[in-house]
């Protein structure tokens, strides 16, 4: 299992200046080549861990088709390297539960405001305490939104419509959330007793890890058209939630690859990392983890949904009367950990595969049908997070994306410094006064879990940005930073 | 009832997103309860301090040596994020490949240090070594 060569600068070369290709011959397992996207600054971290060798192991999925895909925000996870993307074809190509990974339809949600910097800089210290006390945080932390009896199974079938259904929503916010906040075939009959056990208590709650709230204010517009219309310009203030499907998707993902260990056998399928079990999309048991895996998506659209309820009640709570207008608007709500069955070209014909995005973004460009009318012509939204205290960005799908990635991009600045190392080398209390210092409000539950996230552990985002940009699968609109900071 | 397990019993694997643990056992019931120690000292300052007023049993039927280890933690995992309940004292028999029985002894602890959402299959091979078996276990977190 552990006997595959590992990949080094002699394994890969380069096709353009910004993606590289490890070829098809390079292991005899795998199907297709695998390619990432990277600049040379990028390159160094990425040889330094193992994700390369995952982003390969992916290449040897049943069904892959064109090549393996990473993003340059590529760094070491589990199974798939985080970053990863793969299409697989229809109707025998695989479905795997952990090419989407524990945190299924983790996201990122924008949320516009018409407040300035100025204006809010006297009740941001405020804003933050009360954002941490309405928006539980933390490991298992349980949530304020009781829910009836059955109520989750709805919940789970109708995501973020379930939130509208309840007064946490409004029709606007759903038009300009991906899948309108609510995946189509979600079944809670094909969800365990204890996912649903795990869910229940969850909604509305942020978590632990690498979870936020964040407040920003917009720092640089690149492409004023888009941030017109998404309602972004410079000094503005805009708030990011980035967080997913809770206990309730990490237990549907644990199920299911649990059970995939012995449905590979039943279909004859040779894998080299476990994690990869899969099962063909046309089989009974793919096609459950499908209905599974959609309603953890709508179960995370709900959760932002209702993180979105709290934001704007701690908003009105703070600023009510002391700013001219505290209203707060979905700019564009997405998806990084998922499996969906899209149409894309495959050797010149128009195919419908699953497509895997493992930390990865959806970047539809310009004419998707499925985008909403405001953001048809302009194309997609992209909301890519930057480590804690650093920049965020505001992108764009491109025609390149639909040509060379199956539609997806970057999701995020990708780490390339462990935990461990991250905890040994930085003192939490110490970077919350750093940050402190830089003028952002910082409330967290965990100091030591503050370190974890410590902006030195991670890559520079501007300059994963630099490279999806270039590279044309995806562009700027907008870059944002942060003021105020609530972590689990 | 195994011992408290000595520091070399497990120690932690440096990994970029997640935490991994290297756990060692004479056999496989000690890379059993080695393994929940190891988790567990992920998730508390110290396990030795954690008083044992709560008791807890399991049962465990498996497909196999790796999906019994992980199916274990699993549970272990659950029972920290569900109720913060921690086990320094784990007593395990009738361990097979595909089986165990476990008597756990462990109180709720006020915080946890950390939220180990899933214990994943990475690579993961009980493998026999000069020390006995060992294994690595990445947890996502």
């Amino acid at each position: 299992m552990h006997s595959h060569p590992v990949v080094t600068s002699k394994d890969f070369h380069r096709l353009s200046p910004y993606l590289y290709e490890v070829p098809r011959s390079f292991r005899e397992d795998m199907r297709v080549p695998a390619r990432f996207y990277a600049n040379s600054q990028l390159l160094e971290a990425i040889k330094d861990d193992k994700s390369l060798g995952q982003l390969v192991n992916t290449a040897t999925m049943p069904g892959v088709v064109k090549y393996a895909l990473a993003m340059p925000d590529i760094h070491q996870g589990y199974g798939f390297p985080i970053g990863g993307v793969i299409a697989t074809e229809l109707p025998d190509g695989v479905i795997s539960p952990g090419g989407v990974g524990y945190d299924i339809n983790c996201g990122v949600r924008l949320l516009g405001t018409h407040i300035d910097r100025e204006e809010i800089a006297p009740h941001l210290d405020e804003l933050a305490t009360v954002l941490y006390a309405n928006c539980p945080s933390g490991v298992g932390k349980g949530g304020n939104i009781k829910l009836k009896r059955g109520e989750l199974d709805r919940l789970v079938e109708e995501g973020a419509q379930w939130a509208l259904s309840r007064g946490y929503a409004s029709a606007e916010d759903l038009e300009k959330t991906e899948e309108s906040g609510r995946v189509e075939g979600a079944d809670a009959s094909k969800v365990s007793t204890r996912a649903m056990q795990r869910g229940a208590s969850q909604v509305g709650t942020l978590g632990a890890g690498n979870h936020f709230i964040e407040v920003d204010v917009v720092d640089q517009v690149f492409d004023s058209t888009a941030a017109d219309r998404m309602g972004l310009s410079p000094g503005r203030i805009a708030v990011q939630i980035h967080c997913g499907s809770r206990g309730f998707g990490h237990q549907v993902c644990t199920d299911y690859v649990k059970q995939f260990q012995r449905v590979i056998h039943k279909y004859g399928i040779k894998l080299p990392d476990r994690e990869l079990v899969c099962a063909p999309l046309s089989s009974p048991e793919g096609q459950d983890y499908l209905a599974a895996m959609k309603a953890a998506a709508n179960y995370a659209f709900a959760n932002r949904q209702v993180l979105t309820h709290h934001i704007r009640r701690s908003f009105d709570q703070v600023l009510a009367g002391k700013v001219s207008n505290h209203r707060i608007y979905q700019i564009y709500d997405i998806a990084h950990n998922m499996a969906k069955i899209e149409k894309h070209q495959v050797n010149g014909q128009k195919k419908e595969v699953c497509v895997h995005r493992k930390g990865a973004t959806r970047a539809f460009g310009p004419g998707s049908p499925v985008l909403p009318g405001i953001y048809r012509d302009i194309g997609q939204p992209v909301l890519v997070p930057g480590s804690m205290g650093t920049a965020s960005w505001v992108l764009l799908g491109t025609q390149g994306s639909m040509d060379q990635t199956f539609g997806s991009t970057c999701h995020g600045a990708g780490r390339m410094m462990s935990r461990r190392q991250a905890k040994r080398e930085v003192w939490g209390s110490d970077l919350r006064d750093e940050l402190e210092a830089a003028g952002i409000h910082v409330r967290a539950g965990s100091m030591p879990g503050l370190a974890e996230e410590a902006p030195t552990a991670y890559k520079d985002v501007d300059l994963v940005v630099e490279v999806v940009h270039e590279a044309g699968i995806a562009k700027k609109v907008a870059r944002i930073i942060p003021v105020a900071v609530i972590k689990g | 009832m195994s011992p408290l397990t000595s520091p070399n019993d497990f120690e932690v694997v440096d990994h970029t997103a997640d935490w991994a643990l290297r756990i060692y056992g004479s056999d496989l019931t000690q890379l059993l309860s080695n393994a929940a120690i190891g988790m567990a000292s992920l998730m508390v300052q110290d396990i030795r301090q954690v008083p044992v007023h709560v008791e807890r049993y399991l049962e465990l039927e498996a497909y196999d040596a790796e999906t019994l280890l992980v199916d274990w933690l699993t549970e272990l995992a659950f029972w920290a994020e569900d109720e913060q309940l921690i086990f320094p004292e784990i007593s395990l028999s009738d361990v097979t490949d595909t089986h165990l029985k476990a008597s756990l002894k462990g109180s709720r602890v006020a915080e946890l240090l950390k939220h180990i959402k899933a214990v994943t299959y990475h690579n993961l091979e009980i493998e026999k070594t000069e020390r006995g078996l060992a294994a690595t276990v990445v947890f996502d977190v």
